[in-house]
């Protein structure tokens, strides 16, 4: 199956991009997508613990199971504001 | 209400006009501006749209359950903001100021804490590759 991978701020810049497919088993969980994703980008590795992550726009946790073109977003700390 | 999130400069009288009602006595209305700092000339905002338009929905929803505010509306700028320029409009409307204060401080935080959007600092020194590039 495939799913988008969406990449923001930091993440974008240091892959390159706000958008990557990936092709992905059947039963892969976000966790899993995660740890392909680090393998690939090994620069993203250090920002693991604090990234957030979302399906379909929608903050999960990382054992949930991806389906067919699902929108996962990797999203880094949020820093809306310096008020 | 009105969550929106766009480039343009932000209309303040349209989104206090936007919670006005005749049962609130109260608004209450937080502008978030981009402040000077020598190292700062801009701020430079990028969002993940549908995911911080339904966060903003959300959060709406929950500070009319939490505060008893009548009315809110949000409206956030992304893209270069200059200092000076307001970043994010928020207003909220209540039947007495002690809801509408309340409510509009606690929607601030979580903007600040929950919705996908992030800054970085536009200065002097920012690469000449960053400046003004667009952002999705």
């Amino acid at each position: 199956m495939q799913v988008q991978v969406r990449l923001f701020a930091t993440y974008r810049e240091i892959v390159g991009a706000g958008q990557l497919a990936w092709t992905l088993r059947d039963g892969t969980t976000v966790g899993q997508l995660v740890e392909a994703v680090l393998a690939k980008y090994p620069r993203l590795v250090g920002h693991g613990n604090s990234m957030l992550l979302a399906v379909n726009h929608e903050v999960v946790r990382p054992d949930s199971v991806l389906m067919e073109g699902d929108e996962v977003a990797l999203l880094p700390p949020v820093s809306g504001g310096a008020w | 209400m009105v969550i929106e999130i766009q480039r343009a400069r932000i209309d303040v009288e349209a989104v206090v006009s936007s919670v006005r009602r005749d049962d609130a006595g109260a608004i209450v209305v937080f502008l978030g501006s981009v402040r000077s700092d020598p190292e700062v000339q801009a701020l430079d905002y990028e969002v993940y749209k549908p995911m911080a338009l339904r966060t903003l929905t959300e959060l709406v929803e929950r500070a009319k359950e939490k505060f008893g505010a009548l009315e809110m509306s949000i409206v956030h700028r992304v893209g270069r903001v200059p200092v000076g320029g307001d970043s994010v409009v928020l207003a909220c409307a209540a039947a007495h100021r002690s809801e509408a204060f309340a409510a509009c401080a606690w929607a601030m935080d979580e903007v600040k804490r929950i919705v996908p959007i992030w800054k970085t600092e536009a200065g002097p020194r920012t690469p000449r590759s960053r400046r003004g590039r667009k952002v999705p």
